[in-house]
């Protein structure tokens, strides 16, 4: 595969992109390639590369080797082409504690040099979806864990990214929130934004995706449509594949990999 | 490109100071450690009220030390001196005078604490006078305490010269009337001109100084701790994958805490006005410039040991071991020609130095731009040197 062969209907492409911490290996030779409009689910096991490798899309993290392209801008290259286009929704919450819900998606919304009566507006329309227009002017601080999770995730829209970097965006949420989110992403699809999510909740991943990639240990163990990896580990339960694929036992190996990364003062 | 960045930047700064603003506590507590350390300090070394040679007053910071006078002569000298030995002291307010029976009682109570000095009049005193020979009066501190020990020293010395310099007055008109006893004794005398007018207290030099360590470690600190706390909190992110330089959040950052510097400067000089009775001579534009400068100069520092540290606690112990010698080596709480000289290449090797001294010579003598001029190159030499280093290891530290 040479770097001029990416197809521009493809949203996310990576070529053998790898990053190693010292000598632990976070991902390993990871081949992905997403089409424009889908969802593309990224599933695997708690330290298993996931969120390492949505960095280096992100240009958050500089790969070790290997290439990869968003939209068909490389990620090292043309980073300020790629940021452009993309929305991230990360572990962490990106969201100032001491800064109202319309104040953090104006200063969010400002980076990306949207002019401010269309922000405030913007901004205004997408806190009424969420239900969050009368908390408009609260502290975030003070939110419950599913507001701030809504008004994390309109922020990730607010520039109306062509691609968006959902990671574990249900995590710890509500049902409610849950439900909220996961309409959002099949409304986003609808509106022909691509989608990168990835999740712990099989039933999610099932429901959502379009194509699911599983990663291991740094390396991509399978990629093909739900229905696909069901068919080919004859289950009709995606947990069940998961399993098969990455192992039943709980991941001892973790510690070690912990161990190895805290000192990297991984971001 | 250049009007996106600086637009971004202010951006990042306007939303860290409405953030630093919404945490008072923080912004209290920053204020008060300063002032609570100039007070300690400024009180603990009091203002020394001038001697005059004129009037013959010798100045003290120590008034009223408990000192015993052990009288071992009977003659009308010894008991003459000893009268004015206690009236003199007293009346200058430099000791407190008991009368010992014996050497060994005063020593006794030396060492127990209750005594910072011994005077004896020997015997032979009067006898020695009145042969026409120098008499000797013997002398013991405290020398646990060698600051005590020394101005009990010099303060006696200064008693006796004023009652030998009265009995040498004596002599010389019973031996000529006609001559001036001054012109014998002590025919030089000195009178000083003021460099600034009223009494030049402690805090009129601890003010600059606790000025400018807030700026800089404010700088060295709080940039470091701006930085690596959105790293940690996970904003950083969020500022990293948006579409703008990176140099606009250094330079965010830089504008927030240089904002922030100058509130806390003139914040802790207005409060020492108020409470020290502190007095500005200079300009107020040129102590602007100086504690900008002074915060540009150390910002760099504070980038590096964010870019080296892995969290945000390892970075405030690693900014921590750097303020904490700064104050001693670069002349905040006392005068660097006390510290050996090596010592003192140190602290000329730190920007807190030169923004400490420009500041003072700005505060308490007026000086102009020109004359603190090599002070602001060394700030402006300083934010070079470690911005270079600083900004590539931000970029490296950012994208790990």
């Amino acid at each position: 595969m040479e770097e001029d062969n990416s197809l521009p209907d493809q949203a996310i492409e990576t070529y053998r992109l790898t990053k190693r911490f010292g000598n632990f290996t976070a991902a390993d030779d990871v081949n992905l390639s997403a089409q424009k409009g889908e969802i593309y689910g990224f599933l695997g096991p708690n330290g298993a590369g996931k969120s390492t490798v949505i960095r280096m899309l992100c240009t958050l993290s500089l790969p070790t080797s290997g290439w990869a392209k968003v939209d068909g801008y490389d990620v090292v290259k043309r980073a300020n082409e790629v940021r452009k286009r993309i929305g991230l929704v990360s572990e962490k919450l990106i969201m100032y504690p001491r800064l109202t819900a319309l104040e953090n998606l104006m200063f969010f919304g400002r980076l990306y040099h949207i002019e401010r009566n269309a922000l405030r507006k913007k901004s205004e329309e997408l806190l009424e979806m969420v239900k969050l227009t009368p908390f408009k002017d609260k502290l975030v601080g003070g939110f419950s864990s599913g507001m701030r999770q809504r008004v994390n995730v309109i922020r990730a829209i607010l520039h109306d990214p062509d691609i968006l970097f959902l990671d574990e965006p249900t995590t710890g949420l509500d049902p409610q929130s849950t439900s909220f989110v996961r309409n959002l992403v099949r409304d986003l699809k609808r509106r022909g934004h691509t989608i990168v999510l990835t999740t712990h909740v099989m039933e999610e991943a099932d429901e959502l995706s379009d194509r699911i990639s599983i990663i291991d240990h740094g390396k991509i163990v399978a990629t093909d449509t739900p229905q696909g990896l069901k068919n080919k580990c004859g289950s009709n339960n995606l947990l069940e594949v998961f399993l098969d694929l990455t192992g039943r036992e709980l991941r001892d190996s973790a510690n070690e990999r912990i161990s190895m990364r805290a000192p990297m003062g991984r971001m | 490109m250049e009007s996106i960045t600086l637009e971004v930047a202010m951006n990042i700064a306007r939303r860290d100071l409405l953030d630093l603003w919404r945490a008072k506590m923080l912004l209290f507590f920053f204020i008060l450690m300063p002032l609570i350390l100039m007070g300690m300090f400024g009180y603990l070394y009091p203002p020394v009220p001038q001697s005059n040679a004129s009037t013959g007053s010798i100045g003290t910071a120590f008034p009223n030390l408990p000192v015993s006078l052990v009288q071992m002569d009977d003659g009308q000298a010894a008991s003459s001196v000893a009268a004015q030995f206690i009236q003199v002291s007293q009346q200058q307010g430099l000791f407190r005078v008991s009368q010992a029976a014996s050497y060994e009682i005063a020593r006794s109570l030396l060492v127990a604490g209750k005594l910072k000095g011994i005077v004896v009049i020997p015997q032979g005193f009067s006898a020695s006078l009145a042969a026409g020979q120098p008499a000797t009066v013997q002398v013991t501190v405290d020398e646990t305490n060698p600051t005590i020990a020394a101005t009990v020293q010099s303060e006696i010395a200064a008693v006796f010269n004023i009652i030998g310099g009265g009995m040498s007055e004596q002599n010389i008109s019973n031996l000529d009337p006609g001559v001036n006893p001054s012109f014998l004794i002590q025919p030089i005398s000195i009178t000083q001109i003021p460099l600034i007018s009223g009494v030049a207290s402690s805090f009129q030099f601890l003010a600059p100084g606790f000025m400018a360590l807030t700026v800089i470690t404010g700088s060295l600190q709080g940039v470091a701790a701006a930085i690596s706390r959105e790293k940690e909190q996970g904003t950083m992110d969020g500022l990293l994958a948006a579409p703008i330089p990176h140099q606009s959040i250094i330079l965010g950052k830089v504008a927030a805490q240089t904002v922030r510097g100058l509130i806390q400067g003139f914040l802790i000089l207005g409060l020492s006005m108020l409470l020290f009775g502190v007095r500005i001579y200079g300009s107020p534009i040129i102590m602007v410039i100086v504690m900008v400068l002074g915060t540009a100069s150390f910002v760099g520092v504070g980038i590096i040991m964010t870019a080296v540290a892995p969290d945000q606690e390892t970075a405030q112990m690693m900014t921590m071991l750097l303020q904490f010698p700064m104050m001693f080596l670069c002349g905040i709480l006392f005068p660097i020609d006390q510290l050996p000289v090596w010592m003192q290449y140190i602290g000329k090797a730190l920007p807190l130095y030169y923004a400490a001294d420009a500041l003072r010579k700005v505060i308490i003598l007026n000086a102009s731009l020109t004359i603190i001029m090599p002070d602001l190159l060394m700030l402006v030499v300083y934010t070079f040197i470690t911005m270079i280093v600083a900004i590539p290891l931000f970029e490296k530290a950012m994208r790990r």
